[in-house]
């Protein structure tokens, strides 16, 4: 276990030195943002002058090499926009992502999972055309919209909650939800099929046979055998959540990195962009390690040797 | 976790009792779609910053219509000599941490802008200035290399900071703790979520009325207004034309326009090869749109049409201006006399950026059709802003491109040679005798030679058509019921000016 821990490590750092390199190209094939940061009526002398300054008229080889090599320090430089700290941006407004997020992962983990099992149960009840109709449409709807219509009956409509900002779980409820609704879908219909598939296995109707009560029957034989694939929808969904708080964050006025990355990329703000990016192949890495190491408890055969 | 749906269930029920309730602690909520970039006044050169950190600092004087400017940190200002131009300052006037304003923080302030370790994008808004004497603590004068028609600091918006202050700390730490002689102090800034404002006590002005001002960002349109409507703004900014209806039949809302200092236009890349370098072509072009009708259809009617190339309430506008009228069988006969009957063999694309400006596409997309109904075929394309202006400013984006372009101090000669001379950086057209006749315009000190001048060019600029002529933006806010508060075409907000209803 500890020499696949290892193992991965290194290939995480692999990953993520591929990552940061790839971000930064693509970013500044782009081209520079001197002209639409400096004033707009600059003559060419100005820009050429204000592009100087910046350094962004040096190679681009010599620019990744320090960028680079600020990396290796965990500095990825200032924010063109703001002149701050870029990686302090981005860890500032960290935590109000991570918390739309797991607001998410509870939706998914509390709501969608038992509405799959108990779909699972009663296949073509009425029930379960209800949960299958609800997981199509959070499937097929875009968030843009659902977050819309969210703020239309909530907000403007009932009137029973914030439709902007940060601020206590009330503020939370209605992104929380728009953004969980897509990938809650997804673990619903994934959860179904998994579940369909172990009930109808020998070892569950030995499970019954043997007199065991339903209950148990469900969740220690059968949910516990549907779990792998539920346990890795969950953990990439997880990421998905993160990238997914781009349009939810910028609905609902949410200062996390998603809005960051949004106003960065159109800023050609290049170390926000890359902090944002680099953090969050930082965080799928590490959930995707994580996902690894839960098969072991999860399963009893699976081993890392 | 079992307890988290019984959680969500109290939530909401508690929200219940929580509707909305404003207490009466006088505190605004203003919306515009993005955060301030810095609270340093003087680095960035983007409106929504401005608006946030005009509340705190001062400019010497500002803008009010053409030839029209109030004072403000300087009490009068006069040309003394044919390049130096003299201000007299405010005194009494004091910082909101007790440093004395004087003749000293001018100077520092521009030298600051100027300084390129400083890296302010401001730098071309002193650009002509190679001079400044502070003779005594409440006298400036600026020398200019040339003969200056306008004076170049009250050209843009350009705050004052404390020379003390700003010496005694580094730049980052400045980024984010202004002190300014204006009606407004930073209580907290939290990015992307909010600016909070409190009343300087020590302002030099009349007290505001409103106490408390909050900035809050919120990026998506259609939000803005739902924040409006839940009573979680009271001003926002931008409202596109299709929400107008909703806000002005609002109980608790209502909508706010003014005339933009902005125009609409669609550039010829003169520069590039294609039918577009042909004058003729470019004239019966002119001739076969209907701007009433895509004022009236795409932007329900909130916008003017310009004759000129000269916003109609600029210095400079001249009211005789003829304009091109939609005139469908003048546009044919240009277009068979310039050896393209019916329009075939005209193939332009029509370049678009997407959701900068109200409608731009949707825009685009009339115009197109338009000329498709005197057989010219145009292609529309969207492009991404800041690859947009970049391309633009290489003279690389065509055969046509839309632009918009505001200046805020209502005269002529910032939009000529932002967009129309040959060295302009947003220019793709070169017509010799309007670039002399501008720039004569810029240094003629008598204003009635200047307006001449400025005829001359608009009657070239209407022969030589560079553009599509469109028009000037209508500027669309909405506000609360609560309060009352006037827009200004420069888009500015003078929180200060807010007033309980």
């Amino acid at each position: 276990m500890l020499a696949f821990l290892v193992r991965r490590l290194i290939g995480s750092i692999a990953v993520l030195a591929g990552v940061a390199a790839v971000v930064f190209f693509i970013l500044h094939l782009t081209g520079d943002p001197a002209a639409i940061m400096i004033a707009p009526d600059a003559t060419k002398d100005e820009i050429a002058t204000f592009r100087h300054a910046q350094g962004f008229d040096r190679p681009l080889v010599i620019q990744f090499a320090s960028y680079a090599g600020g990396l290796l320090h965990g500095d990825i430089g200032k924010s063109l926009r703001h002149e701050t700290p870029a990686l302090a941006l981005v860890l500032e407004r960290l935590p109000a992502t991570m918390e739309l997020a797991f607001f998410a992962l509870g939706v998914m983990i509390l709501v969608a999972i038992p509405a799959g099992v108990v779909s699972a149960l009663r296949p073509n009840s009425a029930l379960d055309w209800f949960v299958r109709i609800f997981a199509l449409i959070g499937q097929s709807a875009p968030t843009y919209w659902i977050g819309l219509m969210f703020i239309l009956l909530f907000g403007v409509g009932l009137g029973w909650l914030p439709v902007s900002g940060i601020g206590g779980l009330r503020h939370l409820i209605l992104p929380g939800l728009t953004l969980g609704f897509f990938s809650a879908a997804k673990v619903m219909r994934l959860t179904r099929a998994s579940m369909l598939e172990t009930l109808g296995t020998d070892y569950l109707r030995t499970a019954a046979a043997k007199g065991l009560a339903p209950i148990r029957v469900i969740v220690n034989h059968a949910l516990r055998n549907a779990w792998l694939p539920i346990v890795t929808a969950v953990g990439i969904e997880f990421g998905t959540l993160l990238s997914g708080a781009i349009i939810t964050e910028s609905i609902f006025a949410w200062p996390g990195i998603g809005r960051l990355a949004v106003q960065a990329v159109a800023d050609r703000d290049f170390p926000v962009v890359e902090g944002v990016v680099i953090v969050t192949a930082t965080i799928f890495v590490l959930i995707n390690v994580l996902v690894d190491v839960t098969y072991v408890a999860l399963d009893p055969r699976i081993r890392y040797e | 976790m079992r307890f988290r749906p019984i959680a969500l269930a109290v939530a909401l029920l508690v929200s219940l009792s929580a509707l909305p309730l404003r207490a009466a602690d006088l505190t605004v909520t203003i919306s515009q779609g993005v955060d301030a970039d810095t609270l340093s006044p003087i680095r960035t050169t983007n409106t929504p910053t401005f608006n946030v950190v005009g509340q705190i600092y001062e400019q010497l004087a500002v803008p009010e219509g053409p030839g029209n400017m109030s004072p403000g940190l300087a009490t009068s200002w006069k040309r003394i000599a044919p390049t130096v131009f003299e201000f007299k300052l405010r005194k009494n006037v004091k910082f909101s941490n007790g440093d004395p304003f004087t003749s000293d923080d001018v100077r520092f302030t521009v030298e600051k802008i100027k300084d390129p370790a400083y890296k302010s994008t401001q730098g071309p808004y002193y650009r002509e200035v190679v001079k400044i004497e502070t003779p005594d603590p409440y006298t400036v004068r600026f020398t200019t290399a040339t003969p200056q028609a306008l004076f170049p600091a009250l050209r843009q918006r350009s705050y004052i900071v404390d020379a003390k202050y700003w010496r005694a700390h580094d730049n980052g730490y400045l980024e984010e703790h202004p002190i300014g002689t204006g009606p407004y102090v930073l209580k907290s800034w939290r990015k992307d979520e909010a600016v909070e404002l409190e009343v300087n006590p020590n302002y030099w002005g009349p007290q505001p009325p409103i106490k408390h001002i909050v900035f809050k960002p919120i990026p998506d349109a259609a939000s803005r207004v739902a924040a409006l409507r839940t009573n979680e703004s009271d001003i926002i900014t931008n409202v596109p034309p299709q929400y107008v209806s909703t806000l002005v039949s609002g109980k608790t809302t209502e909508m706010a326009s003014v005339k933009s200092v902005r125009i609409l236009y669609i550039a010829f890349n003169t520069l590039q090869p294609g039918p577009q370098q042909n004058k003729l072509v470019r004239q019966a072009l002119n001739y076969a749109l209907d701007v009433p009708s895509i004022i009236k259809n795409v932007l329900g009617g909130r916008a003017y049409p310009v004759p000129s190339v000269i916003p109609t309430n600029f210095f400079g506008f001249d009211p005789h201006a003829a304009g091109y009228t939609h005139d469908v069988a003048k546009a044919k006969a240009l277009l068979a006399k310039a050896g393209y009957p019916d329009g075939k063999g005209i193939d332009l694309v029509l370049n678009s950026p997407n959701g900068r400006y109200n409608r731009d596409k949707e825009i685009c997309e009339a115009v197109a059709g338009q000329l498709a109904l005197v057989g010219v075929h145009v292609t529309v394309k969207t492009n991404e802003w800041t690859n947009y202006t970049t391309q633009i400013a290489k003279k690389q984006v065509g055969p046509m491109y839309m632009l918009g372009w505001g200046v805020i101090n209502y005269d002529a000669d910032g939009v000529v040679t932002g967009i129309l001379t040959a060295d302009a950086p947003n220019s793709a057209w070169v017509n010799p005798e309007f670039d002399k006749t501008v720039f004569a315009a810029r240094a003629e000190l008598d204003t009635t030679k200047r307006e001449a001048l400025y005829a001359k060019a608009q009657a070239i600029a209407h022969d030589d058509a560079p553009w599509l002529f469109l028009f000037q933006f209508e500027d669309l806010y909405a506000m609360s019921k609560r309060i009352t508060w006037q827009p200004r075409g420069d888009e500015s907000i003078v929180a200060k000016l807010i007033k309980p209803r």
